[in-house]
């Protein structure tokens, strides 16, 4: 492999990588606003400065790829001078509104103006202001904080291949906008709040909820399709307050899709099962999991019982579920169900060019793995239990008595009959397998509410017989 | 003028009949160095002549037009483009309009024997939108030469295919870059690309692209006609053949396009001989010498020959040959303003020096002549050019840096005098 010296350090580096990937290779990190590994690069932001030797003017890290034998100095005084020149430059229109901005905390601008920046204002002309749009559901834009870096721009076009932000006016008055001021239309809004260095895109969902500082992240895949994208819950005192894509460049490399995003909401939703329940004369009675645990034992032994298993499930909770029913229910049928139509991962495919895949649910593969065959069309049996994570499609469900265990929302309950409430993907650890065969694991990120119990639990205590007090 | 001048372009000016194919033909040799280039030479041929003759890029940073053509790649699949920049746009240059005005024939030639020389079949010319008339008699010259065979299928009935558009900017300074004219042209923003790839590499429609001005190209018949080496010996200067068309302007007697010999004369001279020195019998203060972008001379430094290398060792250059007078009346703080306030305004925005300071420069320029400015922002002005220039995206920072550098650098007092209440905003 090639070498080059960065600051001293001599680095390898593949033909074609730019200063400031190989730069972090050797511990070297150069500050950027409109350079993106996502993105195309534009150089237009001019932070990423450096000096090659043999060149006389400064270089735009971004835009100069390493060549054998280069020698590039980070640190230099004409360096830093054209960083701070820079970064004053940026601030001269920015209202630092810190204190009452959403970014604070996880803001480029800050954290380059504190690592680069001067500490004096030599600026005391009024600030250019705009007036902004209404971009739409997910994003709230203000404009006066923008820093023109355009990755905005340049991920509308290259990543979701929508070209609706753009640059209007010129000079000192341009403004990045929607096309004729009109709402945003793609499903992957949130990542202009991702890519934005600065927090002239915020999330509407997340505005004024909470300080980013105070925020504790938990790594885990989301589960609202079989792409399987890598993201990051991030919470505070059992509540989440966002989910943000993590950098997988093999399975969503930087992005994710509204719907995986805001999808964490059902698990915190008001109309949530949190107590194990029973239906009682057309109506639901808050009950005890001795009660309807003792009730589902005895059912089991009727003739006729199929048990469905979500395919929203983990690896881990499928095989317990197979094991289980095998111990106490040998009779009973094992069927997988999640999206009408994908029962199988041959039936599942993309659902657009750029994440999204057809099964609405995360472990297909894991389902059709464990052996489990798809349900097709309505459920007819005496006995029916469901296992579901909370994303599986419930079928058309025939029976006299159903049992539901784990996440529903009231709105699922129509076909049940009790209700053992468990987990949603947050609560819980497990693996899963996406739609290329990854498997990959999800981690709890905040503890259960209610008196919900996972899956393993609630199998452990039908197999045991023994009363339980929670 | 001395007898022994030889002019290339200026006796065909000023007489609206000589833009006729008929008197192209019949007084300049019309098209005959395009028919000779297509019957008789290689393209590789060509490239060599127009190397040998020295000839410097017209239309500012005076890149050798020669080498510039030698980059597009032989082997390459990909269509390729060669675009005229007919935008013009830098502030005291108006050589180009007369070109395209009295001799819209010598361009049209240019661009068949260019086209041939690079493998390009489709041209373009992107004309500032200003120039309305003088687009309207580029197309009329054109249909002209379509008519007779010289454009289109089958150039002379040669086999060789070459179709000319005329594109119409909308009157952005910055267009006249090449890779914002190349944007401006696929119909995008007119902002500059990050360069490399040069457009040599990947340029119009992403494809090997030669962009060159308007009298370089008008000049390519001119090089076959006399050959590389006798065009080349009219240059007075090393590295630098053939004459040059100076736009003078400003405080002269005689404002107008003039030709001279590369080299061959100084600033002195051309204000004097070609100007008829400084009007209203004041006398001289300063010279804008390349444009309203390069650095002012004072008028102790005007005795330098009037090329590009000479200019570049005083600091200054030659830009697209835009000389500006400034007699001893002129408020230095005023005619900066007005220069730094042109760059502000035809900043595209794109990237954070030039879209900030060259804003910040004008607001505090501004403070500077209404007398609301501190001593200290002079220096501050200064520090704010030296962070835009040499760190842009594309040379439009650098244009609007230089002009404030060396002005206060030269007429220092002038901005103190505001400064410190001697003198005043009328």
């Amino acid at each position: 492999m090639p070498k080059c010296t960065i600051d001293g350090k001599e680095v390898e580096f593949s033909p074609g990588e730019n200063l400031v990937k190989v730069a972090k290779r050797a511990g070297v990190e150069i500050p950027v606003f409109c350079y993106h590994p996502g993105l195309s690069v534009v150089a237009q932001c001019r932070m990423c400065y450096v000096e090659v030797e043999k060149m006389p003017k400064l270089q735009t890290a971004c835009s100069t790829m390493a060549v054998e034998g280069m020698v590039v100095k980070t640190q230099s005084e004409a360096v830093k001078k054209g960083r701070a020149g820079t970064m004053e430059f940026l601030l001269l229109n920015h209202p630092l509104d810190c204190p009452i901005c959403d970014k604070a905390g996880e803001c480029d601008l800050q954290d380059n103006s504190y690592g680069h920046g001067g500490a004096y204002m030599r600026h005391s002309e009024e600030r250019r202001t705009y007036v902004d749009v209404d971009m739409g559901p997910v994003i709230q834009k203000n404009m006066n904080r923008c820093i023109h870096c355009t990755r905005c721009i340049r991920f509308g076009d290259e990543v979701a291949g929508i070209h609706e932000m753009v640059a209007i006016q010129r000079g000192n008055n341009i403004d990045i906008t929607t096309i004729d001021g009109k709402q945003l239309k793609t499903e992957y809004a949130g990542n202009y709040s991702d890519i934005c260095p600065t927090g002239s895109l915020t999330l509407k969902d997340f505005r004024f909820k909470k300080r980013a500082w105070m925020l504790k992240k938990t790594p885990t895949i989301c589960e609202g399709c079989s792409k399987g994208c890598n993201m990051e819950v991030q919470h505070e005192g059992n509540v989440v307050y966002r989910c943000v894509p993590r950098e997988n460049l093999e399975i969503n490399q930087y992005w994710m899709c509204d719907e995986g995003r805001f999808n964490y909401r059902y698990t915190q939703d008001e109309s949530r099962v949190l107590v194990p329940m029973k239906k009682s004369g057309g109506s639901w009675l808050v009950s005890e999991w001795d009660s309807v645990l003792s009730e589902l034992r005895a059912d089991l032994s009727a003739k006729e019982v199929v048990c469905l298993v979500g395919s929203d499930l983990t690896n881990e909770e499928m095989s317990a579920i197979r094991e289980t029913m095998g111990t106490i229910a040998k009779s009973a049928k094992l069927m997988s169900f999640g999206t009408p139509g994908i029962g199988t991962a041959s039936q599942d495919g993309p659902a657009d060019t750029i994440l999204k895949m057809k099964s609405k649910t995360a472990n297909l593969n894991g389902a059709e793995k464990a052996g489990f065959a798809p349900v097709t069309g309505a459920v007819r049996a005496e006995v029916v239990v469901v296992f579901r994570g909370g994303r599986a499609e419930l079928p058309k469900i025939e029976a006299s008595r159903v049992y539901g265990a784990g996440v529903f929302l009231e709105r699922d309950r129509g076909a049940l009959t009790a209700i053992l409430p468990g987990l949603s993907f947050l609560e819980k650890d497990g693996t899963i397998v996406n739609h290329q065969g990854k498997e990959q694991r999800l981690q709890k990120a905040i503890t259960p509410r209610g008196r919900c119990k996972s899956t393993g639990e609630m199998l452990m205590l039908l197999l045991n017989q023994k009363a339980v007090s929670a | 003028m001395s007898a022994e001048t030889q002019t290339l372009f200026v006796q065909h000016f000023w007489n609206d009949s000589n833009r006729t194919l008929d008197y192209y033909v019949k007084r300049m040799n019309g098209y005959e160095s395009a028919k000779k280039v297509i019957a008789t030479m290689t393209p590789d041929q060509v490239i060599e002549e127009v190397k040998k003759a020295n000839i410097r890029g017209r239309g500012g940073a005076g890149f050798p037009m020669g080498m510039k053509w030698g980059f597009i790649p032989k082997n390459s699949e990909k269509p390729k483009y060669l675009v005229c920049n007919a935008d013009e746009s830098e502030p005291g240059t108006c050589k180009d309009r007369q070109i395209i005005r009295y001799t819209p024939h010598l361009l049209i030639e240019g661009l068949i024997i260019g086209s041939y020389a690079i493998g390009c079949h489709h041209s373009y010319v992107y004309i500032r939108g200003e120039y309305v008339r003088e687009a309207e008699l580029l197309n009329a010259a054109i249909e002209e030469a379509y008519k007779n065979g010289y454009l289109g299928k089958n150039v002379f009935g040669s086999g060789f295919d070459l179709d000319i558009t005329v594109h119409r900017g909308a009157g952005a300074y910055i267009c006249g870059e090449e890779t914002g004219l190349l944007n401006s042209l696929e119909g995008k923003r007119g902002e500059p690309r990050v360069k490399p790839p040069f457009p040599a590499v990947s340029g119009a429609f992403s494809c090997p692209t030669a962009v060159n001005n308007v009298e370089s190209i008008a000049n390519v018949p001119h090089i076959i006609r006399l050959g590389g080496e006798e065009f080349a010996k009219l240059g007075k200067i090393d590295k630098s053949g053939g004459t040059r068309l100076i736009s003078l302007s400003g405080h002269v007697n005689k404002p107008g396009v003039y030709e001279a010999l590369a080299g061959s004369m100084t600033v002195r001279q051309i204000i004097e001989d070609f100007g008829g020195g400084v009007w209203k019998g004041k006398r001289l203060k300063a010279v804008i010498p390349g444009g309203s972008s390069s650095p002012v001379l004072t008028a102790d430094e005007i005795d330098v020959v009037y090329d590009v290398e000479p200019l570049m060792k005083i600091g200054t250059m030659m830009g697209s040959a835009a000389v500006m007078v400034i007699d001893e009346d002129t408020d230095m703080v005023k005619l900066l303003l007005r220069i730094t306030k042109f760059y502000a305004h035809e900043s595209c925005g794109q990237c954070t020096p030039c879209r900030e300071g060259c804003h910040w420069m004008e607001s505090i320029l501004h403070k500077i002549l209404h007398g609301e400015a501190k001593p200290s922002d002079i220096d501050l002005l200064v520090d704010v050019a030296g962070n835009i220039g040499g760190k842009t995206l594309c040379a439009l920072g650098d244009a609007a840096a230089m002009p404030v550098q060396s002005f206060v650098k030269k007429f220092r007092s002038e901005f103190e005098a505001y400064v410190k209440g001697q003198k005043s905003h009328a």
